[in-house]
């Protein structure tokens, strides 16, 4: 018994003993281990977007983005609430179809464990499979994908930089009426839509046909979709030459469509302005569309697309300019831009490199007139419950002189619309 | 009022029709040359009409080599140069790649070297676009001219009708008849031609007769390839491409060659007209998403109530 009670007292001590070592070597490794969590010398963010395939040069322009972002972070201190990190930025292809997007985004969660957040994928369809991956991964991810779906499935770690696509067909035609009646007194009664079957394109013509036009007092004389890539755009154009509409919406998503519709217009007589022609989406600025095309027939053109730099976003511009070559910063660039610089501002705010609680930084932002918020045109940054940004609002450019300029907001227009008095 | 939107509807449309018809019919009897001599189904068909597009901007615009001769002329010499260029590239594929699975000595394979033929050309071609995309970026390119974008307008006389000719078309699908009439001319009429369709009709046979089947056939894969690439040279003065054009094109040309007759030449050219001329004229009375099913569903009829193409082998082989 007293045998049992000594070895009972001395297993008691020597455990005590052991539990004391191990409590003290787990404290101070954990401590360790959460001290480096706190202040690691270098936190990874990662963009993920098509670099191959027919998409290539759209996740080359959001790269371009993201590394400016990068650079910019790091040569003003890092992130300084954790001890002045670098920002590492990791490049993800997302090749050329959803399920290669989706394999990019496991490789990515796979390769880089210490990952704390992303952004792109660029086509809503590429979004909605790699943020299936991401959200598994608990990882914030931001995109500039306009799909009202991806955010619509309860998923907590998406956020979605742009206006949805039901939010910029509801925004279209007041802003494209305003525009007009602004520059000639009169309001638009007659229609065209040209639109490709992409999700895109579809999203805004539908509401304009199911009721939108009527609301707002509009005919619609011509309402043509097509299958991309055309090969000629003859029977389109010719349709809206016999129709005669007060206005024009060319819904296209690439460029190649792009340059033969712009190009038969003028071929018909209706191009450079004469017929007010309204594009929605990033390429109808790509400084591309101007070096396929004459840039004199592109004159007078509109688009409207998500985000633009416009007025307050020239040094932006110009530091773009002077390290990428490229003529100018468009969309997709600049979103990729504005989400990296969100997820380093998270982070800077979380104090912490931990996927959640930046992802709950990302929740809570509500930023307005600085930081990152100036680079959106409300100058107010904060999304709503289920991750989409609140205040978004549409932007509208025009091509003028060959670049395109910002016609609308007024708050960051560099130029006033033109549009035709006849 | 409404009987001259018709008439001007259905003018334009045929005259886009015939113009790009003339194009596509070119790209097709590229195809139809090397299946017609050689018996190899090339996938990478479209991807040599890419290089061709690719060699004709390099010559006009990124170099400017032909720059000299303005930009209305430019681009359709670039075109037709890129078809030497391309003749060369064609030239050593055969004679480093497919010649290892086609020829005299696939002749007594059970398949005929068809299977290795198939990936070898589908390899070729994810090579080309793969290539194509390290080499030269990622970033659409056009042959700019201005005659895209403007046409000579044709008075009908009806009314306001009017039929808009667009030039760089029109000059394109002139260029396109002028090169079939000289292959034409060239298999017709000369002692090369007279070889090539030798080797096309037996090439066993042929061997007998002191023709060199493989360099015949190399010389009809390098032609096929060339004059392939004169039409993507002619495509670029109109289009914007990328290294994935080709994709866009390959079911274009294997549906006009089979709407031809596989192996004819003139076949495979009046398929491509006829591809574009019902891809045009469907958009009158369909909506303009049904423009490439309108062609499968001509392409279904042709091959149901005339398996052996417009053309068929019968007519005409090489």
């Amino acid at each position: 018994m007293t045998t049992d009670s000594t070895t009972t007292t001395a297993t008691t001590r020597r455990g005590a003993l052991a539990l004391g070592l191990g409590a003290a070597v787990a404290t101070a490794t954990g401590g360790f281990r959460r001290a480096r969590a706190q202040n690691p010398s270098e936190v990874k963010v990662a963009i993920l977007s098509p670099m191959s395939g027919p998409w290539a040069r759209q996740g080359i322009l959001a790269r371009m983005g993201g590394e400016l972002a990068v650079d910019e972070v790091n040569s003003a201190g890092g992130i300084r609430s954790l001890g002045g990190a670098k920002v590492k930025l990791v490049i993800y292809d997302a090749g050329e179809n959803a399920e290669r997007a989706k394999n990019a985004a496991q490789r990515m969660i796979a390769q880089e464990p210490d990952l704390v957040g992303g952004a792109g994928a660029w086509l809503s369809s590429f979004t909605l499979a790699v943020s299936e991956v991401t959200e598994r991964a608990e990882l914030p991810w931001l995109t500039l994908s306009y799909a009202d779906s991806i955010t619509e499935r309860g998923f907590r770690y998406i956020f979605q930089s742009s206006p949805t696509s039901a939010a910029q067909a509801r925004a279209t035609l007041p802003t494209i009426l305003q525009l007009a009646e602004r520059a000639t007194g009169r309001r638009p009664r007659r229609l065209a839509m040209i639109a490709d079957n992409t999700a895109a394109p579809q999203g805004i013509v539908k509401p304009i046909r199911e009721g939108e036009a009527q609301k707002y007092g509009l005919t619609i004389v011509v309402d043509e979709t097509f299958t991309p890539p055309l090969s000629d755009a003859t029977p389109l154009i010719q349709r809206v030459r016999s129709a005669r509409p007060d206005f024009l919406l060319l819904l296209s998503t690439a460029v190649p469509d792009d340059k033969l519709l712009v190009e038969k217009l003028n071929e018909y007589g209706l191009g450079q302005g004469r017929l007010p022609t309204i594009g929605n989406g990033g390429h109808w600025g790509a400084p591309e569309l101007a070096q396929v095309t004459n840039p004199q027939i592109l004159e007078g053109m509109m688009f409207t697309l998500s985000n633009w730099p416009g007025k307050g976003l020239e040094d932006l511009n110009r530091r773009f300019v002077e390290r990428t070559g490229e003529p100018w910063m468009g969309h997709d660039s600049l979103i990729p831009y504005a989400n990296i610089k969100i997820l380093c501002e998270a982070m800077e705010r979380a104090a912490s490199a931990d996927r959640r609680k930046v992802a709950e930084a990302i929740r809570s932002l509500d930023i307005q007139n600085e930081g990152p918020a100036l680079l959106f045109p409300s100058r107010r940054l904060k999304y709503d419950e289920r991750g989409r940004l609140m205040h978004a609002e549409m932007v509208t450019c025009q091509w003028r002189g060959g670049v395109p300029q910002v016609v609308f907001p007024e708050s960051i227009a560099t130029m006033q619309a033109l549009w035709p008095r006849s | 009022m409404e009987w001259e939107i018709l008439l001007e509807n259905v003018l334009n449309a045929l005259a886009a029709g015939i113009t790009i018809g003339c194009i596509y019919g070119l790209m097709c009897v590229g195809l139809s040359l090397i299946f017609g001599i050689m018996r190899v189904v090339n996938f990478a068909q479209g991807d040599l009409l890419m290089l061709g597009a690719y060699a004709a901007f390099y010559l006009v615009a990124a170099w400017g080599v032909l720059a000299f001769l303005g930009p209305e002329v430019a681009p359709f010499a670039g075109a037709i140069l890129a078809g030497p260029i391309v003749f060369a590239v064609g030239w050593l594929l055969h004679r480093w790649i497919v010649a290892r699975v086609s020829g005299l000595r696939t002749v007594a394979s059970l398949d005929e070297g068809h299977f290795g033929q198939l990936i070898v050309t589908l390899g070729i071609a994810l090579i080309l676009q793969n290539g194509g995309l390290i080499l030269f970026g990622s970033m659409p390119r056009a042959v700019r001219t201005p005659l895209s974008s403007s046409a000579w307008m044709v008075e009908t006389g009806i009314g306001d009708a009017t039929i808009f000719l667009n030039k760089a078309r029109v000059i394109s699908g002139l260029a396109a008849i002028l090169v079939v009439v000289a292959l034409y001319w060239l298999l017709e009429r000369t002692r090369l031609g007279k070889a090539l369709r030798a080797a096309a009709d037996n090439p066993t046979a042929a061997t007998y007769m002191g023709i060199d089947v493989d360099r015949a056939h190399r010389i009809a894969f390098a032609l096929g390839s060339g004059i392939t690439a004169v039409a993507g040279g002619l495509v670029a003065s109109y289009l914007s491409f990328t290294p994935f054009m080709g994709l866009d094109f390959v079911v274009i040309m294997y549906a006009g060659v089979v709407l031809g007759g596989m192996g004819s030449l003139l076949g495979a050219f009046w398929g491509g007209l006829t591809i574009g001329f019902v891809q045009q004229i469907s958009a009158l009375v369909l909506p303009p998403q049904l423009q490439n099913a309108a062609i499968f569903v001509v392409f279904l009829l042709i091959v149901v109530l005339r398996p052996q193409g417009l053309f068929g082998r019968s007519a005409e082989r090489a």
